[in-house]
């Protein structure tokens, strides 16, 4: 199962499911980071994290660990 | 002209609305329409009993509102709770929903949300040109079918289609309810919302279902546990059936109100590509960083040193006014003293709200809480935290007042407590007096070893408090929203309200404890061995002789320390050397004081604007020992001046200080925070004592 932290800069995917709770479950759904959506990588922050995502029309910081908690499909 | 197209037929115009509330999403620019809608009317306030702003403007016999920044009804920060509440314990007469067009997709579900509070409302489509420059083609008339509530573009920042928004909101329906749920969510729902008597009783009932602590019946709240043991029985979260039906129908709306779409690369992302940018990014953040600092400290000192001018001259007309000695100096010594300690934070505070105000707005604040984060992360921070922290090292005052910038009250309660630790530059002359002495050469690195261990032990005690402290833990998600340029009205406006809203709140305590000082001073009447200062300070001297500290004198110049930390400086002189003779002055000469005074302050304006371009100067070297220093070195050990140093670093900076800290965090922890620090203090002091050769 490919995770959000293993896409490189630039690649795009599609979520699957968001593997998190809490607080953090709700802030990453009201930013656009929920199941279905397509999502791309834009760069690791200079010190390799957080990462700096794009849903839609969204520029979305989150940490490496958060992250991994977000499961992206297949191919 | 109202909403031609809406299927509730409007409510007849000239019925009276008082209150029309603004809601939105962080960064949809509702401050600059509110802005746009009220000019000069704009006021800036708190959210009663809180420090949360509220801007609002009155307009005829309209009131606008603006609610905190809001993605969603299921909150997650202090602000979308502030938000929620306001909303469903005193509802408006009407609802402004202010969407970003440029973001549609995901600012709709906050619109199908407030379709479910049974309050009048119009929509917003604003930032309609950013939209447009993304290439964005919208039919706001579509969704205006489609929501059967007007629909009005705007470009707040050029006032374009602001007129009609007023108009719009007056003839507003109320909306039908816009989204259909799952059969079994929507069955829930109707049970929960039969046992409230409200016209938000759906929106309400679906917040109860999803587990969200809100006010409602008791009946209505045992229906919602029922209805959710049914639902878990069923295999369904009610919080994922509720958002998913929104967000589905929110895709539906957007792409029924899109006309077309062509992608265009924005200023933002052209500009991330530097900003953010592996080696550049990190360069920039700092010079950014040194900006603020710099911004903040430069442009105010001119005005501090101006009131502390201004208080020199009232002082000097008190003495020149032949009133009795004790008298005098009450008023001279107490209360002008105890008003200008609180005035001379004010330009500190104003420059450093401006600077924040614009970070924020620029987008600028959340591009530097991502490059930062990584670092901040290892104490148990997050990103934004580093702001504060690094103020702390000007004033400590100002920095407690930027936690606010932090997210979750979690965070800024860790980031405050850790903020009195930071070395402030009133604790700089203390430092000085004693580095320059008693470790001549060695003196800067004495200076800076003591600006290292009180961070040390502000991240320690953030870090703590998250391991220990049963908080939730800092999150990295945050949105970077759009690079925008701030109106200059709006910063001054709020820079202005804060400012005044610490003036007024702290005249009193800081006045009060300005006064209690004095007492000590001066009663009874006599030489200072024999008043009640002396006495205390001798029965604090026991308590502080396993330091190493057994000198009244030294041990009693902390007290007034609990003022502002440079008054250390001060009371040891008196203590030493005795009391200076008060300076009388004349009404004339004081004049000529003040006016040169204004001209000084004017002058440092312009040499720190100049400044705030050039490289930092360090400052000049001292001369040779004065009075005090010499007779500091014939009373103390070079040992006993670091372990003092060690205290006057760590303990309780100032009473402005606590006040900001209880403004933010409440009595509780304010309390609990100066305990923390003398403990801290005394420990590591007698730490020092031990462990120093």
């Amino acid at each position: 199962m490919r995770r959000l932290d293993e896409l490189t800069p630039g690649e795009e995917a599609r979520v699957r499911a968001v593997e998190t709770s809490g607080h953090v479950l709700r802030r990453l759904f009201a930013l656009g980071l929920r199941p279905g959506a397509r999502v791309r990588l834009l760069r690791r922050a200079p010190l390799g994290d957080p990462l700096e995502v794009r849903v839609g029309e969204s520029f979305v910081a989150l940490r490496q660990a958060e992250a991994r908690g977000v499961v992206l499909e297949e191919g | 002209m109202g909403c031609p197209r809406c299927s509730t037929p409007a409510v007849h115009p000239g019925r009276r609305l008082a209150r029309i509330a603004l809601l939105g999403n962080p960064n949809t620019g509702k401050t600059t329409l509110i802005n746009a809608l009220a000019g000069t009317r704009l006021q800036v306030g708190n959210w009663p009993g809180t420090t949360v702003e509220k801007l609002e403007a009155r307009l005829g016999d309209l009131t606008l509102v603006d609610l905190p920044g809001t993605y969603s009804l299921f909150a997650t920060t202090p602000e979308e709770r502030l938000a929620r509440d306001a909303l469903l314990a005193d509802p408006p007469d009407a609802l402004l929903v202010v969407l970003d067009a440029g973001n549609l997709e995901r600012n709709l579900p906050l619109a199908l949300e407030a379709t479910e509070l049974g309050i009048p409302m119009a929509v917003v489509l604003n930032l309609f040109d950013e939209a447009r420059e993304k290439g964005y083609d919208l039919d706001p008339a579509r969704l205006e079918a489609l929501l059967g509530v007007p629909v009005v573009a705007t470009v707040a920042s050029r006032g374009e289609g602001v007129d009609r928004l007023i108009e719009a909101v007056q003839t507003a329906p109320v909306p039908a309810p816009a989204v259909i749920y799952p059969p079994a969510i929507e069955r829930a729902l109707a049970r929960v919302a039969g046992a409230i008597d409200a016209p938000a009783a759906r929106a309400i009932a679906a917040l109860l279902l999803a587990g969200e602590p809100v006010a409602a019946p008791e009946t209505a709240r045992k229906a919602a546990e029922a209805a959710r043991k049914e639902l878990a029985a069923l295999g369904l979260d009610p919080f994922l059936e509720i958002t998913g039906a929104r967000y589905a129908r929110a895709r539906e709306l957007f792409q029924q109100t899109l006309r077309g779409h062509n992608p265009r690369p924005t200023l933002t992302d052209r500009l991330d590509r530097f900003v953010l940018h592996p080696v550049l990014g990190p360069v920039l953040f700092l010079l950014g960083m040194l900006f603020v600092f710099r911004f903040t400290f430069l442009l105010s000192a001119p005005w501090v040193d101006f009131i502390g001018g201004v208080q020199e001259v009232l002082a000097g007309w008190t003495y020149g006014l032949g009133l009795p000695g004790l008298l005098a100096s009450f008023l001279a010594d107490g209360l002008v003293a105890g008003v200008g300690t609180v005035l001379a934070f004010a330009p500190v505070l104003f420059f450093l709200y401006l600077a924040m105000s614009f970070l924020e707005a620029s987008g600028f604040l959340a591009r530097s809480a991502f490059i930062a984060d990584r670092l901040m992360h290892a104490a148990g921070l997050p990103g934004r935290a580093f702001i504060p922290l690094v103020l702390g090292f000007g004033c400590n005052v100002p920095a407690v007042y930027a936690t606010r910038t932090l997210e979750s009250f979690a965070d800024r309660l860790r980031t405050a407590l850790a903020i009195p630790f930071m070395a402030c530059s009133a604790r700089l002359p203390v430092f000085a007096l004693f580095a320059a002495v008693f470790f001549r050469e060695r003196a800067a690195l004495v200076v800076f070893a003591l600006y290292l261990l009180g961070l040390a032990v502000g991240l320690l005690t953030a870090w703590l408090l998250g391991r220990f402290g049963r908080l939730e833990p800092s999150t990295g998600v945050m949105e970077l929203p759009p690079y925008r340029l701030p109106r200059a009205r709006v910063l001054l406006l709020q820079a202005h309200a804060r400012t005044m809203s610490f003036v007024k709140g702290a005249t009193g305590p800081i006045l009060l404890a300005m006064v209690l000082i004095w007492a000590l001073l001066h009663l009874p009447p006599g030489p200072l061995e024999q008043s009640l200062y002396a006495r205390v300070a001798g029965a604090l001297a026991h308590l502080f002789a396993p330091l190493g500290l057994g000198d009244w004198r030294l041990v009693g110049a902390l007290i007034p320390g609990f003022i502002a930390k440079e008054v250390v400086v001060g009371a040891l002189g008196v203590s030493f050397l005795g009391a200076a003779p008060p300076d009388a002055l004349g009404f004339l000469a004081g004049l000529g004081q003040l006016a040169a005074a204004f001209l000084a302050a004017l002058q440092g304006t312009l040499a720190a604007l100049l400044a705030l371009f050039g490289l930092p100067s360090l400052p000049a070297a001292a001369g040779g020992p004065t009075a005090l220093q010499a007779a500091l070195r014939g009373a103390v050990t070079a040992k006993a001046a670091l372990v003092y140093l060690v205290f006057v670093l760590l303990y309780t900076p100032c009473v402005a200080t606590l006040f900001a800290l209880r403004q933010e965090l409440g009595r509780r922890w304010t309390t609990f925070s100066v305990g923390y620090q003398l403990t801290v203090a005394y420990l590591v002091a007698l730490l020092a004592a031990r462990i120093l050769p």
